[in-house]
């Protein structure tokens, strides 16, 4: 690994510089928006609906509830999807027998499975946590799976010409091999398993942010509404680009 | 030099591989009976796809030859060993580990964990510091050894290929293996790194004296480093020839304008042009 920090650049000061301009275009632009759609919520009052929905016991539980379900849901996917994944990519009779239907299920679009869900695994926890799950498995699956078969054979053979154990080989070339795919799964799954809890706390749920969103929507509350929008998308951004920092700084 | 049964013995080694086309096995290597003594330095030369990295890998024990034996050191090879050590043809260079830690590797593999040792509490384990400390010096022994001195730190996409390969014969020799197989070590540098990494194996072998098996295409690389060159033939690999450098044992790249280097070459370049030939017929399925 590369020294965690490196001097502040002329290069990474101008950058920040384009981001904040950025941000302040943004910002105005959507304050003319707001001036000529009554649904577009004006930026000041949405920043005051957001400071009013933080400090809402209620609204707290709620944004507790979606993002345990999103960790639970991630959890899984990494614990089932990594372990499958090596699976497929070491067996190529597991490629085989397996390839046609992982490429199906991860063709379908997964929401529609959650009416069937919902029986199975109730209206709480259960079915979104089992929603996020679908839609974090396949892309830690499928990365791991390719990374392991993008090992070089010489590796493999370095590996047992020195005799190393099959944990020895697991840990210190096979995961270390992988760890940028692995990675880019990790960061598409901390996103995607919070887009789908929040889309099935859309569809039916008792909590969560997602029955927030749908609340102030039809009771025209739209500065709540898009303030928690942002919110949902600001902790989506924020993971991912740590994880994506993260992923280019591996060698 | 040796006494008999050491170093490493060929018997009647052959290798077939199963082809899924219609012409039945490929004959990769056939009938292989030679004898490499103890401390000796042999090359193998021959056109590509002459079965040199199967033979290699045979000897190393990675793979299982269809009939006939290997022994090193007066034991018959069943699988890998740490006694023997490899150089792969294809960059092996763990790109996530700097130099050092890439030639640490193979001894931290090797150091094997002593199940059932009573534990002393936390912190009390002076037998892991003291192998730690051990693997440390042997690894900086074989940086040294290979000129990387100062390049410790450096991760593999830092350094030249010249460089990565020189990374690899360091971690091969930490294991301090009295065999050295390399499979074409040199094969993707530019001829001056070639030219010098290969009297750096010449030097090194002269300290280490170790049994080498140095497989190559190029003629003069072939005669410049070894004590013997054996030909091999192209599909079913076989030793056509047998030709013992009689070059002064100090030899350096100059003598390669002596009568006598040009007459080697000339011997093993009339062997090889008509095995190249054939082998050229024989892949384009030419009337031979
Ligand atoms: N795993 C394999 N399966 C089938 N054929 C192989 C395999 N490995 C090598 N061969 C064939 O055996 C022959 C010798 O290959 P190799 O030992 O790699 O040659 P060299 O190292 O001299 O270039 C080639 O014709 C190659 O196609
Ligand atoms: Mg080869």
């Amino acid at each position: 690994m590369s020294p965690a920090t490196a001097p502040p650049t002329r290069d990474g000061c101008r950058v920040t510089a384009g981001s904040v301009a950025v941000a302040v275009i943004a910002v105005i632009a959507w304050e003319i928006a707001s001036h000529l759609s009554f649904v577009i919520p004006e930026p000041l009052d949405t920043f005051l609906a957001l400071g009013r929905d933080l400090g809402d016991p209620r609204f707290l539980a709620g944004l507790r509830e979606t993002l345990l379900a999103a960790l639970a849901a991630f959890v899984l996917a990494m614990l089932i999807g990594g372990p499958a994944g090596l699976g497929l990519g070491l067996s190529r009779r597991a490629r085989v027998v397996f390839s046609p239907i992982i490429t199906m299920l991860n063709g379908i679009p997964k929401i529609v499975l959650y009416p069937v869900l919902l029986p199975v695994f109730h209206l709480g926890y259960g079915s979104k946590i089992v929603m996020g799950l679908l839609f974090g498995l396949f892309p830690v699956l499928i990365n791991t799976a390719a990374g392991v078969r993008e090992i070089p054979d010489v590796y493999w053979r370095l590996a047992r010409s020195l005799r190393a154990t099959r944990w020895q080989t697991l840990t210190r070339i096979l995961l270390p091999a992988i760890r940028g795919p692995l990675l880019t799964g990790v960061r598409l799954a901390v996103s995607l398993s919070l887009v789908g809890v929040v889309l099935s706390e859309f569809f039916a749920t008792e909590r969560g942010l997602g029955r927030i969103v749908l609340s102030a929507y039809s009771s025209g509350d739209y500065a709540g509404m898009v303030s928690t929008i942002l919110l949902l998308i600001a902790i989506s951004f924020a993971l991912s680009l740590f994880l994506w920092r993260l992923e280019r700084r591996v060698r | 030099m040796s006494s008999p049964g050491t170093g490493v013995v060929l018997d009647d080694v052959r290798v077939e591989f199963r082809s899924s086309g219609r012409d039945g096995p490929v004959v990769a290597v056939d009938g292989i009976t030679q004898e490499i003594p103890a401390g000796g330095f042999v090359s193998v030369v021959g056109p590509s796809g002459c079965g040199k990295s199967t033979l290699l890998s045979v000897i190393a024990g990675l793979r299982a030859a269809t009939s006939g034996s290997v022994r090193i050191n007066g034991r018959t090879v069943t699988g890998p060993d740490r006694d023997v050590g490899v150089m792969f043809q294809e960059d092996s260079v763990l790109p996530w580990k700097n130099v050092t830690d890439n030639v640490r590797f193979p001894l931290q593999i090797a150091r094997v964990p002593r199940a059932g040792r009573p534990r002393l509490g936390p912190g009390h384990r002076p037998g892991r510091a003291a192998a730690r400390r051990r693997i440390a010096q042997r690894a900086q022994e074989a940086i040294d050894l290979v000129g990387l001195g100062g390049f410790e730190r450096r991760y593999p996409a830092e350094l030249s290929g010249g460089m990565r390969q020189r990374v690899a014969l360091a971690r091969t020799l930490a294991m301090r293996p009295s065999v050295l197989l390399m499979d074409e070590p040199f094969a993707a540098l530019d001829q001056q790194t070639r030219l010098l990494l290969g009297a750096e194996v010449r030097r090194i072998w002269g300290e280490t004296h170790q049994t080498v098996l140095f497989v190559t295409h190029d003629i003069s690389e072939a005669i410049l480093l070894s004590q013997q060159v054996w030909v091999m033939s192209y599909r079913p690999g076989t030793i056509l020839d047998v030709v013992d450098v009689d070059l002064p044992a100090d030899r350096d790249a100059s003598v390669v304008s002596t009568p006598r280097f040009n007459a080697l070459h000339n011997r093993i370049w009339e062997r090889l042009r008509t095995e190249a030939m054939r082998g050229f017929a024989q892949e384009n399925r030419f009337p031979a």
